[in-house]
């Protein structure tokens, strides 16, 4: 389960969340959606251990996250956490390949028979020498989605997936983190406007930020 | 890094072997005695057997000396010809217990052109027992030889890791035959020459006035193979300390490229870095990712450098006039250039630590922001 108790985070004096709570339950979904600007982003990162917050806790089962020192917050997020960045996040110099193998290494796993089933499943097997920096807005977000889920992750974190995708390349973005989600028996947290996004996964709990819950 | 490394190397190994064998090479003796020039000249031609001799001096004046009460013993060298630029040596039997010789096989000379050959030269002319060769004219192969009267090999030494291993040594006799007229030599007449008298004293209290009485008084020259070995090294170490400075000037810049690289580096790849940090890998992994990068390039390079620096030394050794006379198989420098290696990749290694911190402490929340 995750817990996430009075959770309020301030930047240069101006308080950006304030007193969030919510729970999730294994293998349930939750929705995050705000308009712009409203901490969505900031929220997401606190939940993966990218940043501190200013009050509240995060909690995953029965660790607290920020009590946690630096390397074991890295560790945990490499281990149990699956993140789909807006931006991506891929290293640009590396191919397909590469960004996974080094995704799977960080998770600590020598194996590296499953990156191509995860290729496969992604459609990116026979592209997987080529450099990132050459692929399609939409062949990036097919990567992002497949490195989040190398390992074993229980907590599967996207943040706007379908943010630059045309409605074909919407559809499978989301069709896939689904499938991959429902594969790994992970909880799905998802930041999106998209209305088509929110159409096809049914969430079990949607956070409005920016709204009196 | 490589060319900072190859000059050290270069400069230690020049500077150590050349001294270890100018060390060596002199067996305790106090004083020479030859004819008037350089005295370094005079040292370097009849102990080091490197330059060629002054001169000559009377063969009677020599023994004169021998005789005088300061003189515990002396051994008259001549010199003139060589066999493939291995020096012959005219001496009497003596100039063999300076270096502690002992033959590994035949026996010492008993009659004129015998010769017991350095194991040196065995090896490198394949010169065996009751074997002959002709010497050539002069001290460095010219082609100019004594055909009608050749050398016979009756005894090899054992090496003694001295320059007594490149010479060819023989009696004075052999010698004279060679290049005295032949009267002079059975009436062991006053016209008899020899190249120099390698002298060791009774007493220490000699030391400054015996080559007072050689120089003033005489037509001769004394000189002191040590003190005119550390002139020469004082002059040399001069030179030694310039390019020293020249090594760590460059050895630093390297450094220097070293940390602005790795700096470059990161600062270029910090997305990339903090991408790494979103997948999993903790701040010490990355660290050690940095360091182990900057240690690969010191490692290799430092290393290249060692190895350049022993390869130019090997081929100025070859081609040098002081090269075949270095005493080989001395490992006492090997420690002097591991420190020096140990003390670059310790700098290298703290070098590495600051583009290390400066990725160690990065903050990956605003470095994939502002990226």
């Amino acid at each position: 389960m995750l817990i996430c108790e009075n959770l309020s985070f301030s930047i240069d004096g101006h308080k950006l969340l304030s007193n969030i709570d919510f729970k999730i339950k294994k293998e349930k979904d939750l929705l995050i959606t705000g308009p712009s600007g409203i901490g969505k982003t900031t929220l997401l990162s606190i939940l993966c251990g990218l940043q501190i917050p200013t009050e509240g806790s995060i909690r995953y089962n029965d660790i607290s996250l920020y009590s946690l020192s630096e390397n074991k917050i890295d560790e945990f997020r490499g281990k149990q956490l699956g993140i789909v960045f807006q931006s991506f996040n891929l290293i640009n110099a590396f191919t397909i390949k590469q960004n996974l193998q080094i995704a799977n290494t960080a998770e600590g796993s020598k194996d590296t028979d499953h990156l191509y089933d995860l290729l496969e499943r992604v459609g990116l097997a026979d592209k997987s020498h080529i450099k990132v920096s050459n692929l399609s807005i939409g062949e990036k977000q097919r990567v992002a989605v497949a490195r989040a889920f190398i390992g074993q992750p229980k907590w599967i974190f996207c943040d706007e997936p379908t943010s630059s995708l045309d409605d074909k390349n919407t559809d499978i973005i989301t069709n896939l983190i689904k499938e991959e989600s429902l594969r790994h028996k992970a909880s799905l947290i998802l930041i999106t406007h998209d209305k088509r996004v929110q159409s096809i996964l049914n969430f079990n709990k949607i956070l409005r930020l920016g709204e009196v819950l | 890094m490589i060319l900072g490394v190859t000059i050290i190397t270069l400069s230690v190994l020049v500077n150590q072997i050349t001294k270890n064998t100018f060390t060596k090479n002199n067996p305790d003796l106090d004083v020479v005695v030859g004819a008037k020039g350089s005295p370094l000249q005079l040292v370097l031609s009849s102990i080091h057997h490197i330059d060629i001799p002054t001169g000559n001096i009377s063969y009677k004046n020599a023994k004169k000396i021998m005789k005088h009460p300061a003189i515990k013993f002396g051994v008259p060298i001549s010199l003139g010809d060589n066999f493939q630029n291995y020096r012959i040596v005219g001496t009497d039997k003596k100039f063999l217990k300076l270096y502690d010789a002992e033959l590994e096989i035949g026996s010492m000379w008993e009659k004129p052109m015998q010769s017991v050959i350095g194991s040196n030269v065995a090896n490198f002319t394949k010169l065996k027992i009751d074997k002959f060769f002709v010497g050539s004219h002069g001290l460095i192969d010219t082609g100019d030889i004594h055909s009608e009267q050749p050398y016979k090999v009756v005894g090899i030494l054992k090496k003694t890791g001295t320059i007594l291993d490149n010479l060819i040594i023989t009696s004075l006799d052999s010698v004279w035959n060679l290049h005295s007229n032949q009267n002079d030599i059975l009436k062991k007449s006053d016209s008899l020459e020899v190249t120099a008298l390698l002298l060791k004293y009774k007493n220490k209290t000699s030391v400054f006035s015996f080559p007072r009485l050689i120089n003033k008084n005489t037509s001769m020259q004394a000189a002191s193979p040590n003190l005119e070995i550390s002139k020469l090294f004082k002059l040399t170490g001069e030179a030694h300390k310039i390019i020293n400075y020249l090594s760590i000037i460059i050895v630093s810049l390297s450094f220097a490229g070293i940390l602005f690289t790795l700096l470059n580096n990161i600062n270029e790849r910090k997305y990339d870095l903090a991408i790494l940090r979103t997948l999993g890998f903790t701040r010490e992994r990355i660290f050690s990712i940095i360091l182990i990068e900057g240690m690969t390039v010191s490692i290799l390079g430092s290393f290249i450098g060692l190895i350049l620096g022993g390869i130019v030394y090997k081929c100025i050794e070859f081609f040098s006039l002081l090269g075949r006379n270095i005493v080989t198989g001395q490992l006492n420098f090997i420690y002097e250039i591991l420190t020096i290696w140990f003390v670059i990749l310790i700098i290298s290694f703290l070098t590495c630590l600051i583009p290390g911190i400066k990725v160690y402490k990065q903050n990956i929340r605003n470095t994939l922001l502002n990226s």
